[in-house]
């Protein structure tokens, strides 16, 4: 590879999607002017982008109509009616989705913060759907006591991408599209930049920075079935493990589920917010067993437990009973063509079934990453379980964890953390700046060091296929370390995690030029896959308990006294992951742990 | 599902051009066992990472939604995420690939959108609002929304982009995908600047310089009317004064709900 310059900015931004782009905006429209953006595919090819219902926030538009019940038909509020919602039951519904791991200062923030951002968006020039009134469209999502989600039809994240987006370029932010970070610089505790790799010429750049912010997003890609872009193979969160950084409660991957059947692409949970079936088999609505009250729009890790016991049970759909149905049809045809016209083409187009004629086939896929890199409320890295700040290096969105989800996520809240945290860690990274932040030296030549990194990966003859480990690997981990997990098989998906990191050392790259290498891409991803999976797998292995989606057959009970703690793991000396805890930020007077029934 | 699709084996056609190493585009066969539900893309994935990884092509969401796949299939500006292969193969069971036509070639399907990027830019996409912001949202109708549908929901893949005649021609143009993005500003009711958005796209190099041929509602993936739009943004700068009157009487009510 030859040689290249240093690039230098106050502040770097890795990732485009929700929470880089708000973090962008916010440190430019403080007045830090000097933000370069590096995202691996062009921003608008995020995958916030591929977010269909909703975004939470208690707006107090919409109610069921009065005498219907809480499943009932949504109308508008008439100006001066009693408000259905409020921050605080958001804040409990949170708390209660995240089954009590969830830190209670954040997702305080976050709740309060949510309306603000919501209307930030809508003067920004986002369209929303609109009640007839004018105001911000409201539907039903899982776990949510009170119709809390804004949406645009299903396309929601598509059109706050392309605001946020907007706006950044607005404030003169620059972006470097099609940029693959593959290191990240710290030392003595305090960041100092990035190493780059220009995917269209190849060069390899050491970007030095005085602060920088991690938007990478999250990391599905670790698993067979998934509805996660190709994109998001965790590369940050293994980069920053990689850089000394610590990880947090990586064992919590939540399971959405309505993935198409055998493609795993989203069917949004708007389907069962608009009024959508579960049926079995036999035809039965059989969340009637597992989740009375809240039936279909219990919350994901409970739904996707209960589809799973159906299929384990012999009650599935399709030829090899892995499937459920997802049923839309009494919706009709025009709430399904105003409501769900992205979720229609997508059942036409990958499994040829339209949604207002037949009910389509779904299963459980890997959705969403609630584990990630330690922050702190504005998006600080933390170090360590006593709060220690990385200097200078923030994160925010579905690579951080902050942590607002806890052990399971409540759909909707994603797209506001990134929105909230991403806004917040902007704010304090301008705050950081003018304070007189400096430039960094570094040590050494980092860029050369990656440089021969990659040239090794180049020049090594081996016989493996890339494609073939990382196949193998997420095949292991939705088998072993998928719904349900259990002491057994988590042995078995650690010993194959640790095979296929030894079978990587002889992985071969088939193209060896440096233009547009995607070939060379996928298995630095690749890598970055093996890095965190063997974290995800002996966390869940450590973790002797069933909390939200850390569901332990072995250990069925939540067990509050020795698990009520987040998981911290570093990597070792030995390279192994080496695990601590740290306390979870509770208001015991306000929100105790409960048992949580739906 | 597709059990009217038996497995077969199909010859996939990839148009194949590094300028680092070839003077001219190729083409180069590959053979791909063609499985239930396999999509275009399927088969390019297949190939890159069992056959041969120089074949290079973007891709991300792969549902249609993030405008990374768009490129030239069997003659015809497409996504290769959501285009089923068995739809494409003809009769003699190949299936043809390359890159979006008219746009220079960085490597095999992977174009230079420079210039499309550009022109999203010169009509400044983002909203420019009133100064009265209120405190809660600006109150649109349901039919205000509806109007912007169409434009919301594009997903800037280019397709539409390289199947331009204008384009083709080499002229300069805002092209079909920036006046869209201009269209949906203009028809916005919290837009401030209909008028000289207006004024910026009646240029020469605007919407007059469409022809009408309707390519790129045939090459849309999504099923779009950029023609349309175009016409309307043609009409509308006519009496750009009035809408911009229009506009701020519309303003004055921006902060009150829509009558019944
Ligand atoms: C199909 C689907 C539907 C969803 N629907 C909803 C919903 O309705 N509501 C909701 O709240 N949430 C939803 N979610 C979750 C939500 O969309 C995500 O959690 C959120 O958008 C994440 O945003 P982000 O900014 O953290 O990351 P992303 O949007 O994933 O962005 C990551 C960015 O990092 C960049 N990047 C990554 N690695 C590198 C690297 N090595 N070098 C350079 N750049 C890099 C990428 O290019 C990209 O720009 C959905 C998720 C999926 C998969
Ligand atoms: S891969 Fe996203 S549009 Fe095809």
């Amino acid at each position: 590879m030859p040689n290249s310059e240093v690039i230098t900015h106050d502040v770097i931004i890795v990732g485009a999607g929700l929470a880089g782009s708000w973090a962008a905006m916010a440190t430019a429209q403080q007045g830090v002017k000097d933000v370069g953006v590096l995202s691996k595919i062009h921003p608008l090819r995020s995958h916030s982008g591929a977010a269909q219902g909703g975004i939470a926030a208690a707006l107090n538009n919409v109610r069921p109509v009065p005498g219907t019940g809480p499943r009932g038909p949504l109308e508008q509020i008439p100006v001066g009616d009693e408000l259905v919602d409020s921050t605080e039951l958001h804040m409990f519904d949170t708390i209660k989705g995240s089954d009590w791991l969830g830190d209670q200062n954040a997702i305080e923030i976050m709740v309060n913060d949510a309306i603000d951002v919501i209307y930030e968006y809508e003067h920004m020039g986002c369209v929303f759907s609109r009640t007839p009134d004018g105001r911000i469209a409201q539907r039903r999502f899982g776990g949510h006591s009170a119709p809390r989600a804004n949406y645009a039809a299903d396309r929601t994240g598509h059109v706050l991408l392309h605001t946020i987006h907007e706006q950044a370029l607005y404030h003169g932010v620059k972006f470097y599209a099609e940029w693959y970070v593959m290191d990240l610089i710290v030392e003595d505790n305090a960041v100092r930049g990035v190493v780059a790799i220009d995917v269209l010429t190849g060069k390899i750049h050491l970007l030095r920075a005085k602060a920088v912010m991690f938007g990478t997003g999250g990391y599905g890609r670790a698993f067979k079935i998934t509805s996660n872009a190709y994109a998001n193979t965790g590369d940050g969160v293994a980069i920053a493990y990689d850089a000394g950084v610590p990880l947090m409660d990586m064992e919590f991957v939540q399971f959405h589920p309505t993935g198409l059947y055998q493609h795993g692409i989203l069917m949004s949970e708007a389907c069962r917010g608009e009024g959508g079936y579960l049926i079995n088999k036999n035809g039965e609505r059989f969340m009637e067993k597992y989740a009375p009250d809240k039936m279909e729009l219990a919350p994901r890790d409970l739904v996707s437990r209960s589809e799973q016991t159906e299929i384990d049970e012999g009650r599935g759909v399709m030829d090899d009973g892995q499937g459920i149905f997802l049923d839309m049809r009494h919706l009709g045809r025009e709430k399904i063509l105003e409501r769900l016209p992205q979720v229609r083409d997508i059942a036409i187009d990958f499994v040829h079934v339209d949604p207002i004629d037949d009910p389509v086939p779904i299963q459980p896929t890997a959705h969403y990453s609630m584990g990630g890199i330690p922050t702190d409320v504005h998006g600080q890295v933390i170090a360590d379980a006593s709060g220690t700040p990385v200097v200078g290096f923030y994160a925010a969105g579905e690579a951080a964890c902050v942590s607002v989800h806890g052990a399971n996520r409540l759909g909707t809240n994603s797209l506001l953390e990134a929105s909230v945290f991403g806004r917040r860690a902007g704010y304090a990274i301008a705050e950081f700046i003018k304070g007189g932040a400096k430039l960094l030296p570094v040590t050494g030549d980092p860029a050369e060091r990656s440089r021969q990194a990659v040239k090794e990966l180049l020049d090594n003859p081996g016989t493996e296929l890339v494609e073939d480990i990382a196949q193998e690997l997420k095949a292991n981990m939705t088998m072993n370390c998928g719904i349900f997990r259990d002491e057994e098989r988590l042995n078995i998906a650690l010993d194959k995690v640790h095979e296929l990191q030894q079978r990587f050392k002889n992985a071969r790259v088939m193209d060896k030029g440096s233009r547009f290498n995607t070939d060379l891409l996928a298995t630095l991803e690749a890598k970055h896959l093996l890095t965190f999976s063997e974290v995800i797998v002996k966390g869940a292995l450590n973790r002797t308990e069933s909390r939200g989606a850390h569901s332990r057959t072995d250990h069925p009970k939540r067990d509050d006294e020795d698990w009520l703690k987040h998981t911290i793991a570093h990597k070792g000396e030995d390279g192994r992951p080496q695990f601590s805890y740290k306390d979870v930020t509770l208001y015991w007077d306000r929100f105790p742990p409960q048992e949580r029934k739906y | 599902m597709s059990n009217n699709n038996a497995q077969r084996t199909v010859t996939v056609r990839i148009q194949r051009f590094n300028p680092d190493t070839d003077k001219k585009p190729y083409m180069q066969d590959y053979q791909v066992e063609m499985k239930p539900g396999m999509t275009v893309l399927d088969a390019l994935h297949e190939i890159k990472t069992h056959q041969d990884g120089t074949v290079t092509y973007r891709r991300s969401c792969r549902h249609a939604i993030c405008g990374s796949c768009a490129m030239h299939i069997n003659g015809r500006n497409t996504l290769a995420c959501n285009t089923p292969l068995k739809n494409e193969v003809t009769h003699k069971n190949t299936v043809t690939i390359g890159p979006l036509p008219y746009l220079p070639v960085i490597k095999d399907m992977v174009v230079d959108r420079t210039t499309f990027w550009e022109e999203y830019l010169r009509v400044k996409p983002w909203l420019i609002p009133p100064d009265d912001i209120p405190e809660k949202e600006f109150r649109m109708s349901q039919d205000e929304v509806k109007a912007l549908h169409d434009a919301e929901t594009c997903i800037m893949c280019g397709a539409c982009y390289s199947s331009c005649a204008v384009i083709g021609l080499n002229k300069k143009y805002i092209g079909p995908h920036a006046l869209l993005k201009s269209f949906m500003r203009v028809l916005d009711p919290r837009d401030s600047s209909p008028a000289e958005r207006l004024e910026e796209v009646s240029g020469a190099d605007g919407v007059y310089r469409c022809h009408t041929i309707f390519n790129c509602i045939d090459a849309c993936p999504k099923g779009l009317n950029p023609t349309q739009a175009i016409e309307t943004l043609r009409k509308l700068a006519q009496k750009r004064q009035k809408l911009e009157e229009a506009r701020r009487e519309r303003q004055k009510h921006l902060n009150e709900p829509i009558p019944a």
